[in-house]
């Protein structure tokens, strides 16, 4: 112990400070250009839509801008094409958490149990979608489903009735079915392989120890693999959830503008409908922010209800 | 050794830095004496539109080296997204396409940036007289690429009509009399590219509420608040509809019937009729075209004034924006326009079918396709002219109407029912 005065500063400790300070410039160095592109190109923006949504701002026309409170958001709550749109999101992150992820995991698993012969070709063909256009999927799908198109011959050819048409899309109620079986089909492939990765750092010698105790595959796949891998479902139901709340591209295209496309409607496309379609509304700019900003909100308070009860199931435990 | 190491480093990253930011630098200071005028194009790659659009900016740099055409192309709801986007980050292209309806004007109108081009109009190219003004005080803001775009006209197959013993139909009830015949051969009598929402409101209904209201200006009235929905002449309108799909004239089927596959079935002689707008003439197969009528919608029963109307809207096309004034580019961008609107690219248009009839003075060649000529001939015959619904009616309103009445051909809805849907939007 000795005593130290502020005044005295020892040469070692001013060599130390010099390195820090060396360091922290570096360290600004590397992070600070990153830093300014988000702030300009993220952050701003954020913020941006957050106060649009609280004022009666238009960018086309300008002007000042006045406080509005919570009147967007109250118009929002009221607006049943919301609650359709918001009805119609759940689903689409009910197919992507119980439907893309429990197959992708079974597909994974599998392949890495090496159950099918030739598993680099069907690990190509189920990841393929990922390397296609999203709106040529949508397209691709959109014709599947036109009238007197492959979906439709089939019925007809089934059913022996040349009138059947797939009229799915022309319900609210049934639209979201058709739409359903395309996210599966084009997002599958991208769990897959997160949990084909993980599936390959799992020490073998568990599997194989349990194999000589005399455990089926199914069994392997519940008591072993699902509980080690816990940890990789609750991430990828978290990268559903928001992916989900804020997919567009590819119900935009497989829907057309009319009554598919209203059928079908999730929140970005409503809030794509509302803020750049509604010319009669001097307001839509701060509205589309409102329902923009509202599905942000939904995709935190999902995701921590998804990490509350990941922690219940022990998914941070290590094994 | 280490500071070697690290001057090296540096230099490699100064040199690429300097490369990047210079690339290219001396082909920018051989530019840096043009004009260089930022355009908004309307086509895609894959159409003809487009393709002319490309072409006529390669030709226009190369017969004026002065002038630089920077240019975005869009198609669709492609290029009506990035205006609304150009518009509200201040980014406002010198020329745009654009019209002065709600869908192709209202974002230009509601930034102030639309201009009076009388001013700038060459009248010894254009005609003032097939161009109206925008405006009630006598602006022109664009130019539109040709006169009246008609909306609601009703292609008509003539060489299947003659194989099924009838003639074009002058009533709706001679409509229903091909329905027998047409089904035992497969074909439908009447269609339409009806999975697209907005056909419905642009293409069909503006036809027909004219006719059961017998005003040719009922979407204006109906926004300006003179005349509700909810009216028993427009409920008509919307309940001739199910009438149509009743009489088995409409498929129900036609709601999911897109442009492509609408085109290709009256192409291929799958339908009698189809009912389009006038742009869609030069995407009918050439053999077909030959044997193509245009007609208006035969009379409706119990319809009112305005028979034999069409909806006509007033045809998109370029202008200059309040851009090409504050940066002093007016000149070059008429320059464009001129070269856009010259004599051959006119009729280049008039020949694809894109347009109805040349808004410059510019006599038409006799060789042109029998289907351009009937376009010519049908638009010019004096039909009365009524207004087009998106034209006035925009937001929920609009979108409600468009994908009701699809809700309506699907069984699924009633005129009584929409109309009140659409009057309650309206009003809100």
């Amino acid at each position: 112990m000795y005593w130290t005065n502020p005044l005295f500063v020892s040469k070692e400790e001013c060599a130390l400070k010099k390195r820090d300070t060396r360091d922290f410039l570096t360290f600004l160095g590397f992070i600070l250009p990153g830093f300014i592109i988000y702030i300009f190109i993220v952050a701003y923006p954020i913020f941006y839509s957050i106060l649009l949504s609280f004022s009666d701002y238009n960018p086309n026309i300008g002007g000042k801008w006045n406080f509005m409170g919570l009147t967007h958001y109250k118009t929002m709550l009221n607006d049943p094409d919301f609650w359709h749109a918001f009805k119609n999101n759940m689903i689409v992150v009910a197919v992507s958490v119980f439907g893309q992820i429990p197959i992708g995991f079974i597909l994974a698993f599998i392949l890495y149990r090496k159950q099918v012969k030739g598993a680099n070709f069907f690990q190509s063909m189920v990841f393929l979608p990922q390397f296609l256009s999203m709106i040529v999927i949508g397209i691709m799908w959109r014709m599947l489903f036109m009238v007197d198109g492959p979906i439709a011959r089939l019925m007809q050819s089934f059913s022996n009735d040349p009138t059947k048409q797939f009229t799915m899309m022309l319900s609210p109620n049934t639209a979201m079915i058709p739409v359903g079986i395309a996210l599966i089909w084009v997002y599958t492939g991208f769990y897959m392989i997160i949990f084909l990765a993980n599936l390959q750092k799992i020490n073998d010698s568990m599997i194989e120890a349990a194999k000589i105790d005399g455990a089926s595959e199914p069994q392997i796949f519940v008591k072993i693999i699902v509980p080690l891998l816990a940890g990789t479902i609750l991430t990828s139901s978290i990268l559903a959830i928001a992916g989900s709340l804020k997919g567009f591209t590819l119900i935009f295209a497989i829907t057309t503008e009319g009554i598919t496309r209203l059928n079908a409607e999730v929140l970005p496309i409503f809030m794509y409908r509302t803020a750049f379609q509604d010319y009669s509304n001097p307001m839509r700019f701060a509205y589309g922010a409102t329902i923009s900003n509202t599905v942000v909100l939904i995709s935190i308070l999902m995701i921590l209800l998804s990490n509350f009860i990941g922690k219940k199931l022990g998914t941070h435990e290590e094994y | 050794m280490k500071l070697s190491k690290k001057v090296i480093l540096v230099s490699l990253f100064a040199i690429m830095a300097l490369g990047l930011v210079f690339a290219g630098g001396g082909k920018d200071t051989a530019k840096s004496s043009q004009v260089v005028l930022k355009v908004m194009g309307y086509g895609d790659n894959s159409n003809q539109e487009g393709q002319n659009f490309v072409r006529i900016v390669s030709a226009f740099e190369a017969a004026n080296p002065g002038v630089k055409v920077d240019y975005e192309m869009l198609y669709d709801e492609a290029y009506h997204n990035k205006v609304k986007a150009r518009i509200a980050a201040g980014d406002l292209p010198h020329v745009a396409y654009m019209g002065s309806d709600a869908r192709w004007g209202g974002p230009w109108q509601e930034a102030g940036a639309q201009i009076d081009h009388n001013k700038y109009i060459d009248t010894n190219l254009f005609d003032l007289s097939t161009i109206p003004a925008d405006t009630k005080d006598g602006k022109r803001v664009y130019l539109p690429l040709g006169t009246s775009n008609l909306c609601t006209v009703v292609f008509a197959n003539t060489k299947l009509l003659k194989e099924l013993g009838f003639a074009l139909p002058k009533t709706y009830a001679d409509m229903v009399a091909m329905v027998p015949a047409a089904k035992a051969k497969g074909i439908e009598v009447f269609s339409t590219h009806g999975a697209d929402g907005w056909a419905w409101g642009s293409c069909i209904m503006s036809s027909f509420v004219a006719r059961t209201t017998g005003m040719t200006d009922f979407p204006e009235r109906l926004v300006k608040g003179e005349i509700k929905f909810t009216d028993p002449t427009a409920v008509a309108a919307l309940d001739f509809l199910t009438t149509m799909v009743k009489d088995g004239v409409l498929s129900p089927n036609s709601v999911m019937i897109d442009s492509g596959t609408g085109l290709s079935n009256f192409s291929n002689g799958k339908a009698l009729f189809y009912m389009t707008g006038q742009w869609d003439a030069g995407s009918i197969s050439p053999e077909t075209q030959e044997v193509t009528a245009l007609i208006a919608f035969p009379a409706l029963p119990g319809e009112k004034g305005t028979a034999g109307s069409v909806a006509a809207a007033k045809q998109s096309g370029y202008g200059m924006t309040k851009s090409a004034e504050a940066d002093g580019v007016t000149d070059a961008a008429m320059k464009f326009l001129n070269y856009f609107y010259g004599a051959e690219e006119t009729i280049q248009r008039v020949r694809d079918g894109a347009i109805v009839a040349p808004v410059i003075k510019v006599g038409l060649p006799s060789d042109l396709p029998t289907i351009v000529k009937a376009k010519a001939a049908f638009g010019g015959s004096g039909m009365i002219e009524t207004q087009v619904i998106d034209s006035y009616l925009t937001g929920a309103p609009n979108d409600a109407l468009n994908a009701g009445m699809q809700e309506i051909v699907a069984g699924k809805t009633t005129g009584k029912d929409l109309a009140a849907k659409v009057e309650g939007l309206l009003r809100k």
